[in-house]
């Protein structure tokens, strides 16, 4: 906290390069591929902050983005609602998912937790297919409306979200609310013990992370302008978690940095595209053999440290 | 009727297959093996790859390909998982990184259409209106022999007995003078080459495709919550009902719904039967 | 005397084993009282079903005028009854003040004070005052020991439960660690149940002990009358006289 000063800096600093892209470049596919970029960084800022701070894995975060994803392809397509009353709709039902998962589920510890999450995602993914009448199958729902006109608009927005986003989950981390979900991942007993309703921060930090994920599932399928059952895959959750790594766990901005990168990463190294889970699994494991804490988070850490 | 009774019985055996090697890791070494179906994949890819590609006959690439994959089985235990075993957690995202790269390997090399592996047995038998393949008897039968021997092993040889030994009291067993390292290889590669004796087996009348691993380790990880971590025969009974559940809705409803069974199951053992499963609440 | 504590007829199965049996026994305000037994007495299960770690089934139990039965451990502590672990529980990968401004979060203490004067008083207090910043990994085991009583002292308690605090600690950290406890008792008016082994710090501690043996009360009396209760010497005395010898 001693360096929040440093922090907002640089923040600043990331925060005006990325504005000023769309000046430089006009570029339809560069501006498409960082748009989704931001959106990548929201969701592992999200996922950051229930499992990073509380040290409970979630292997099924693309249930809150699904959910999100699909009320506003719903909303959009059936009821011909705007993309801007989609936002708060989806985030709402991602909220609701997270309340119907995490009441049974948030007692359990460790890879329990993350495979009732897994399990509860695919599930999911399958009823997409099953109920093809009203979800489009395995095509999903194509034809919503974008959120903008331009791409640009688009982009700026996604950029306005993600700051949001990371605004309020590091203001959250970094009060009384992160000191005690921080010490529920250290010990439950312990934390109860010194009074803390451990189920409701639970509880209420998985609201908040499924909140944030669930609106960015609204901005993605907005920004496809087609959702298909693919947003409930695991490799969707699997691929956030190894950005969060790679980002640094338990800080928000490393894992938005994280985010970005490693969205960008494939897309900049042509031809990778294709190939991005598999660039994304060596990645994560270098990074648990030589970077156990990250990379983005620490360097920072290192960096603010020796400007002082 | 009858059709449920041996389909459910060849299902029960695949996942038995699946999930002993699964539960035997974990006992034994503590490792939630994620990879566990890359194993079972990688069983089906490889008998495939030497049938389809090589031209070998199928009965020596079955064996070389279930040898194959015990080896790299071990290889992942002694050189990706044991480094990182002070980290539960390392671990899982490390088994989970090799899932991944199997997916993504098979994907890069094979594409993402299914791929076809000779069956053994291509006899079909009907009986009173039903049609059984040979091939899925043979699996059935396979999986007897499978659960069989490994029984015989850890009851009534020194290395089983070993093996046991370890999962029971780790500490004790080390006083002992076993080498529990070697153990860890040693049951990784036991689990490996289950897993992918059943990959091969089933490879004829199921899909071989990149994505072919998720599901399974799914399943393999659902019977051993049910059956009770690290219970051998635990795992035997969770694998018939859920072998069965699932052949039961294929046919009463659609098999759509046949997957989604296998995962509720997960979910609801997880919720419903927290108790065994809450870790440290007893501990003080 | 009004009782702070009230405990009626406590009864705690586990499988066929009665850990708890049958106990009934009441703290006036300001008591500084002792549990005394052998490993197995009972004394643990009894500490967690006042804090509600383990459900109420059989008996009651009134803390403060408030019943004690079907609260969440959180409930209770904010009803001003707190415990340490016989283990100690740090936060790890905290610091000190961390893991002290934990306790101050409870909703009773949130608004009262700033959290973290308050938690750099407390750990003043209990002697880690120059060491508020760094993180409880690197702290001794007997720091650990202070810790764990910072951080209930943190949650404001009226009645503090102390599950062997002195557990694992060399004979020269006794002694400071007992009169901390003390002080605490003199000059804050705190009431104070511990749980303990080691005979000797114990019985000038504490004003009175209740000993038990198999989940029951054989015995409540001064430490003097205690060491000498043909129960309670049988119980625990004579059975386990290496122990008692060590202490």
């Amino acid at each position: 906290m001693r360096w929040a000063g440093k922090d907002a800096l640089g923040a600043a600093g990331v925060l005006a390069l990325l504005a000023l892209i769309p000046a430089v470049t006009h570029s339809d596919y560069l501006i498409g591929i960082l748009t989704v970029s931001l959106i990548f960084g929201i969701w592992a800022a999200s996922w950051d902050f229930m499992s990073g701070l509380t040290g409970r894995e979630n292997f099924g975060h693309a249930l809150f983005i699904g959910a999100g994803a699909y009320t506003a392809a719903l909303l959009n397509s059936k009821l011909d609602l705007s993309p801007w009353w989609c936002l708060p709709a989806g985030a709402l039902t991602a909220v609701g998912f997270s309340l119907i998962i995490g009441f049974p589920t948030l007692r359990l510890r460790g890879p329990y937790f993350a495979l009732a999450m897994l399990a509860a995602a695919t599930i999911m993914q399958r009823l997409m297919r099953i109920f093809w009448e009203f979800t489009g199958g395995e095509e999903g729902i194509p034809g919503l409306d974008p959120l903008f006109e331009s791409h640009v608009g688009t982009y700026y927005f996604c950029l306005f979200a993600l700051t949001v986003t990371t605004a309020v989950l590091l203001a959250l981390a970094r009060s009384s609310w992160g000191t005690i979900l921080r010490a529920i991942r250290g010990d439950e007993a312990a934390c109860q013990a010194a009074g803390i309703n451990v189920t409701f921060y639970k509880i209420a930090a998985l609201m908040i992370s499924a909140a944030f994920a669930g609106a960015g599932g609204v901005l993605y399928a907005h920004y496809q302008e087609a959702v298909t059952p693919d947003v409930f895959a695991v490799a969707l959750s699997i691929t956030i978690i190894i950005m969060v790594y790679v980002g640094g766990m338990g800080s928000i901005y490393g894992p938005v940095a994280g985010g970005i990168i490693l969205a960008l990463l494939p897309e900049l190294l042509r031809g990778l595209g294709e190939y991005r889970l598999w660039v994304y699994s060596v990645i994560l494991m270098l990074i648990l053999f030589f970077a156990p804490g990250g990379l983005v988070a620490p360097l920072w850490r290192r960096l603010t440290a020796v400007a002082r | 009727m009858f059709n449920i009774l041996v389909y459910g019985a060849v299902t029960s055996a695949v996942y038995a297959m699946l999930a002993v090697g699964f539960t035997l890791i974990f006992g034994v070494a503590r490792i939630l093996n994620l990879s566990h179906g890359a194993f079972y994949g990688l069983g089906a890819y490889a008998a495939y790859v030497l049938t389809a590609k090589l031209h070998w006959p199928l009965l020596p690439a079955a064996v070389f390909s279930v040898l194959f994959v015990a080896a790299f089985g071990a290889l992942v235990e002694r050189f990706l998982v044991r480094p990182l075993r002070a980290s539960a957690l390392a671990v899982l995202m490390i088994t989970l990184a090799v899932a991944l790269l199997f997916e993504q390997g098979m994907f890069i090399l094979f594409g993402s259409e299914a791929r076809n592996v000779p069956a053994f047995s291509t006899a079909t038998w009907t009986y009173s209106g039903l049609d059984i393949s040979g091939q899925r008897l043979l699996t059935l039968a396979a999986g007897f022999v499978v659960l069989g021997v490994l029984y015989i092993f850890i009851q009534r040889t020194r290395l089983g007995s070993a093996i046991l030994a370890i999962s029971q009291d780790p500490e004790g067993a080390q006083y002992m003078g076993i080498p529990a390292n070697r153990m860890y290889s040693l049951v990784m590669a036991l689990s490996a080459g289950i897993a992918a004796t059943a990959g091969v087996l089933t490879a004829p009348f199921l899909t071989v495709q990149p994505t072919m691993d998720l599901l399974p380790m799914v399943k393999a990880f659902a019977i051993v919550i049910v059956g009770g971590l690290g219970s051998i025969p635990g795992s035997i009974l969770a694998a018939l009902l859920l072998g069965y559940s699932e052949t039961i809705v294929a046919y009463t409803i659609s098999p759509a719904w046949t997957e989604i069974v296998s995962l509720i199951a997960v979910l609801l053992t997880l919720i419903l039967r927290p108790a065994g499963l809450l870790g440290t609440r007893a501990a003080f | 005397m009004t009782a702070l504590l009230r405990v009626e007829k406590l009864t705690r199965r586990f499988g066929g084993l009665v850990a708890v049996k049958d106990v009934s026994f009441e703290l006036a305000a300001g008591e500084i009282t002792g549990i005394l037994g052998p490993n197995g007495a009972g004394k643990t299960t009894l500490f967690n079903l006042l804090t509600g770690f383990i459900a109420m089934d059989i008996g009651t139990a009134a803390f403060d005028g408030h019943r004690l039965n079907g609260r969440s451990p959180h409930a209770i502590v904010n009803l001003g009854l707190a415990r340490t672990f016989q283990l100690c529980r740090p936060f790890r990968g905290m610091s000190v003040l961390e893991n002290v401004s934990v306790g101050c979060l409870a909703p009773r203490v949130r608004y009262s004070e700033m959290v973290e004067r308050r938690a750099r008083g407390i750990i003043e207090q209990v002697g880690l005052g120059a060491k508020a910043d760094l993180l409880v990994d690197t702290l001794p085991y007997g720091d650990l020991r202070r810790l764990e009583i910072a951080r209930a002292l943190a949650t404001k308690p009226k009645l503090l439960l102390l599950d062997e605090p002195f557990a694992g600690l060399g004979t020269n950290e006794i002694e400071p660690l007992s009169a901390l406890i003390r002080r605490l008792h003199a000059e804050e008016g705190l009431t104070i149940l511990i749980i303990e082994h080691k005979l000797r710090e114990f019985m000038q501690l504490v004003r009175r002990v209740i000993a038990m043996d198999f989940g029951e009360i054989i015995a409540i009396g001064s430490p003097a009358e205690i060491v000498r209760h043909p129960r309670v010497v049988e119980a625990y005395i004579g059975r386990t006289e290496a122990r008692f010898g060590a202490a």
